[in-house]
């Protein structure tokens, strides 16, 4: 982006970028522009996810879910966040009140500091850090201090048995969700988030390769690598849940057993920033498992040379085909978070800690060595490589999905029901 | 699970706990792996395949796929009730057997044989029906049935009584025809639906106090006989008027009205009547409801002693003392003079069992209800003639009255009654 700026800056202005004495003024309105629009994008999207959370949520229950406001009541997550908005903004008197005024923005940016380094095709990310994907099991600590301050200044029993099981919970599922993410770093060899899309190109037309073994095909994905990484992808998936507080790992907002855990005594806007920082983050954790796991914004046949090299009309066509391709993964992985959620009653405590450092984290360190051994044995050989991850798509990949399709049409056939998409 | 093993007999303390989960080590871990593959793999089949089928919401009022929801419900539903005054006995067992008094009916009789001769009101607060269907069971005809209207929000609350005898009209008695078991009833619902269709109406005026037995001072002579309250404020009326104070008459006019600001005299509220009333734009005293006929009268006390300029005399005592019943005396004489022929034709017929039975059964009510225990009255009479029954209490729609005059006739026929 500094480059983009300074370009711009000697064509409009015809000086030097490197010494002018606003060079740094522009930089700071452009940076001030850019987070404006991260931040919105943000919570746009999670005011979008809330209305889709509920439409499907209310198929797989056979309703209907909200549908007035605006077609398809897609205008209702706007209503709300007006609603909610307009709420009063309670701040219980017996509250340590800075703390607890405190607290969402905590939550709030440790949210929206993600998209600093999440990638959206292949030249827009706000930058490529370096250290990208440690940057961001970092910054979502943040999310942690939030979420404590806010059941502790809540001075209220419920907040801070919400507040101390998310603690328990999200500083356990760190290990294994951390771990899970060193097996696609073993395999690309890079921190950065964009570097490692790249690394799942496959073998590039310059390596002899063609249009089968470039680009974001399946069989070139970091999930059908190698058995290791396979197993990783679901061990991330379900630490990233419970990091998330979703279900089924929401302890922390148990409406059964401790009211709204630590958001209990919130209202009004302090009240949205929590329930926007939940579902952005479904959108975030999603964004990484693509970024990861599922080969990014490659599209399949598209050469990393092609992408870099297109000009003009070419260039926005093929970035927004790779916008295009990052979106739809992400999304599919945001549909399969709101699917789990409906599927899967919440955990008791005791399991969801046994399932943390009884399963997870063992199999996400023998993942590792594994996957150690993998790469030192098979990584001068990208044959052997696209080999494997050709077997591995179909028998990981396609298989199971077309089975479970199947499963999927047999439920309903058995039912004596048929597939109807209509009564929206 | 602590105490219940503290209290456990000894031999069970030495048995395994359900559910340990260490019991065979690797074993176990597998087949957990293996148990939450399989019921993800199906669990996740079976929402996933809710998707695709249609949602059984029906989308209530407005995007029904049918027509009126109402006409979709089990014939059984309990919805509003309907009363087919055609074969309404005027009996009263629904009155009697509603919980919670929300059925109201004003029977009519006459004034010398005191028998039913119909109703001037049958009315229902469906606002406080609670649905129990308990008017339902004992109405010997059939005429009080549930319907399975139920979209009850009005735009009145006075609307939510329903009317089943239109105001000022008396409805007759339905005489049950003998023996007969089944009655000719107007189509379900059509009478309650009629009733709905106008509750967008313009609400009525709150039911006044006494409107029955107008015999309220100052509705019916209101200059001559203010009430203390009308006569002062009149003299505060024109005390306003004499100094062309208009705010203050207002002030005084307010005064007179019920004061719930509800609008129901057309006016946005007391002040917007009271104002019109005092700036000579409104004439008319009877629009406040809520306060009835004694806002009425004063009103009136005040608009006659501003037209007239002179204030009203003293309050005449015995007018205001004299909601004495109007009929309650004729009432009493009447029902001596019954009860008088009643026990004369019960000595005159003495020793025929027929006539006697004929003479008790004058005496009933007449509704064929079976509320006595008996099948209809005819079995009642018989039953007190004929076998003995010396309880004269068993006729609940005749009340006290039938009550007291079968106790005075028993008592002629030196029998003893039981009650
Ligand atoms: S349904 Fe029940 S509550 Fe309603 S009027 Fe009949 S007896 Fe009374
Ligand atoms: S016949 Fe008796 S029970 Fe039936 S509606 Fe009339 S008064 Fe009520
Ligand atoms: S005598 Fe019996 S059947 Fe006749 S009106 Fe009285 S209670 Fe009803």
């Amino acid at each position: 982006m500094q480059h983009a700026l300074d370009t711009f800056i000697s064509n409009q202005f015809h000086v030097d970028a490197a010494t002018w004495a606003w060079t740094q003024v522009i930089y700071a309105i452009a940076i001030g522009l850019a987070a404006f629009a991260l931040v919105n994008f943000g919570a746009i999207l999670a005011g979008i996810f809330s209305w889709a959370e509920r439409r499907i949520a209310a198929r797989m229950q056979s309703r209907i879910g909200p549908n007035r406001v605006g077609p398809g009541g897609f205008l209702q997550w706007f209503a709300d966040a007006v609603k909610l908005m307009l709420k009063e903004d309670l701040i219980p008197t017996q509250s340590d009140s800075i703390l607890y005024r405190m607290a969402p923005y905590f939550v709030m940016v440790g949210f929206s500091c993600t998209f600093v380094v999440l990638p959206f095709s292949h030249a827009i990310a706000a930058t490529t850090m370096d250290l990208g994907l440690f940057y961001i099991i970092a910054i979502t600590a943040l999310i942690v201090v939030g979420v404590l301050l806010s059941g502790w200044a809540s001075n209220s029993k419920w907040s801070l048995f919400g507040a101390m099981r998310a603690a328990a919970q999200i500083v356990s599922y760190e290990i294994p969700g951390g771990m899970a993410l060193m097996v696609p770093l073993l395999i690309s060899g890079t921190l950065s988030m964009q570097e490692m899309i790249r690394m799942q190109g496959g073998i590039q037309p310059e390596a002899g390769g063609n249009f089968l073994t470039a680009g974001g095909w399946p069989w070139n994905w970091n999930i059908f690598h190698d058995p290791a990484a396979f197993v990783c992808f679901f061990i991330y998936f379900t630490a990233a849940l419970a990091e998330g507080n979703r279900a089924p790992f929401d302890l922390a907002e148990a409406e059964s057993e401790i009211v709204a855990g630590y958001n209990t005594e919130y209202s009004g806007f302090r009240f949205s920033v929590f329930f926007l920082v939940e579902w952005g983050n479904v959108w975030v954790m999603s964004a990484i498992a693509c970024t990861a796991f599922l080969g990014g914004w490659q599209v399949p046949g598209i050469s990393l040379a092609a992408l870099d090299n297109a000009t003009g009309l070419s260039s926005i066509g093929l970035e927004l085909l790779s916008l295009s391709f990052f979106v739809v993964k992400t999304l599919s992985l945001c549909f399969v978070v709101i699917w789990l959620r409906w599927t899967l009653p919440r955990i008791r405590v005791d399991s969801m800690m046994s399932l943390c450092w009884k399963y997870l984290v063992p199999a996400a360190f023998a993942s590792i060595i594994f996957e150690t051994v993998w790469v030192l044995a098979f990584a001068r050989s990208p044959s052997f490589q696209l080999f494997f991850g050709v077997i591995m798509s179909i028998a990981a990949g396609a298989v199971p999905l077309w089975l479970f399709a199947k499963r999927t049409f047999d439920n309903i056939r058995d039912t004596g029901d048929r597939v109807d998409l209509t009564n929206w | 699970m602590q105490t219940a093993t503290a209290h456990a007999p000894a031999h069970e303390l030495t048995a395994p706990e359900p559910h340990t989960p260490q019991k065979n080590g690797l074993r176990d871990y597998v087949d957990n792996i293996r148990g939450t593959t399989k019921s993800f793999w199906h669990g996740m089949s079976v929402t996933l395949s809710y998707m695709f089928r249609k949602p059984i919401t029906a989308q209530y009022p407005d995007r029904m796929p049918v027509g009126r929801l109402a006409d979709t419900l089990p014939a059984r539903y309990r919805g509003f009730l309907e009363v087919d005054r055609d074969i309404c006995t005027v009996c009263k067992a629904c009155e009697r057997a509603c919980p919670i008094d929300c059925i109201s009916i004003g029977e009519i009789k006459d004034p010398k044989t005191r028998k039913l001769v119909g109703m001037d009101r049958f009315d229902i607060d469906i606002g406080k029906c609670m649905f129990c269907g308990l008017c339902v069971e004992p109405c010997p005809t059939g005429a009080i049935q549930h319907t399975r209207e139920f979209e009850s929000a009005s735009a009145s609350f006075t609307n939510l009584t329903f009317r089943f005898v239109p105001e000022g009209t008396v409805s007759p008695v339905y005489k049950v025809p003998k023996g007969s078991t089944a009655f000719m009833r107007a189509e379900l619902g059509s009478i309650t639906r009629a009733i709905v269709k106008n509750w967008d109406a313009p609400p009525p005026p709150f039911p006044a106090k006494d409107t029955k037995k107008p015999t309220h001072a100052a509705t019916t002579k209101p200059s001559g006989a203010a009430g203390a309250l009308g006569r002062e404020l009149a003299v505060r009326a024109l005390e306003a008027k004499a100094k062309s104070d208009i705010p203050k008459l207002q002030k005084t006019f307010e005064d007179a009205m019920a004061g719930t600001d509800c609008g129901d005299c057309g006016y946005a509220d007391c002040f917007g009547y009271s104002d019109a009333l005092a700036k000579g734009l409104d004439f008319d005293p009877g629009k406040c409801a809520p306060g009835g006929a004694e806002s009425k009268g004063n009103l009136e006390v005040m608009l006659v002693a501003l037209k007239t300029g002179k204030a009203p005399e003293a309050p005449v005592e015995a007018v205001e003392a004299a909601p004495t019943p109007v009929e309650a005396a004729p009432t009493a004489d009447g029902a001596d003079a019954l009860q008088k022929e009643l026990v004369a034709k019960t000595v005159a017929a003495k020793d025929n069992p027929d006539a006697l039975k004929a003479v008790f059964e004058e005496a009933m009510a007449g509704t064929d209800c079976g509320d006595c225990g008996y099948a209809d009255c005819d079995g009642y009479s018989t039953g007190i003639a004929k076998s003995g029954d010396n309880d004269p209490s068993k006729c609940a729609p005749g009340g006290s009255e039938t009550t007291a005059n079968l106790r005075a006739m028993l008592v002629s026929l030196g029998r003893k009654p039981t009650t």
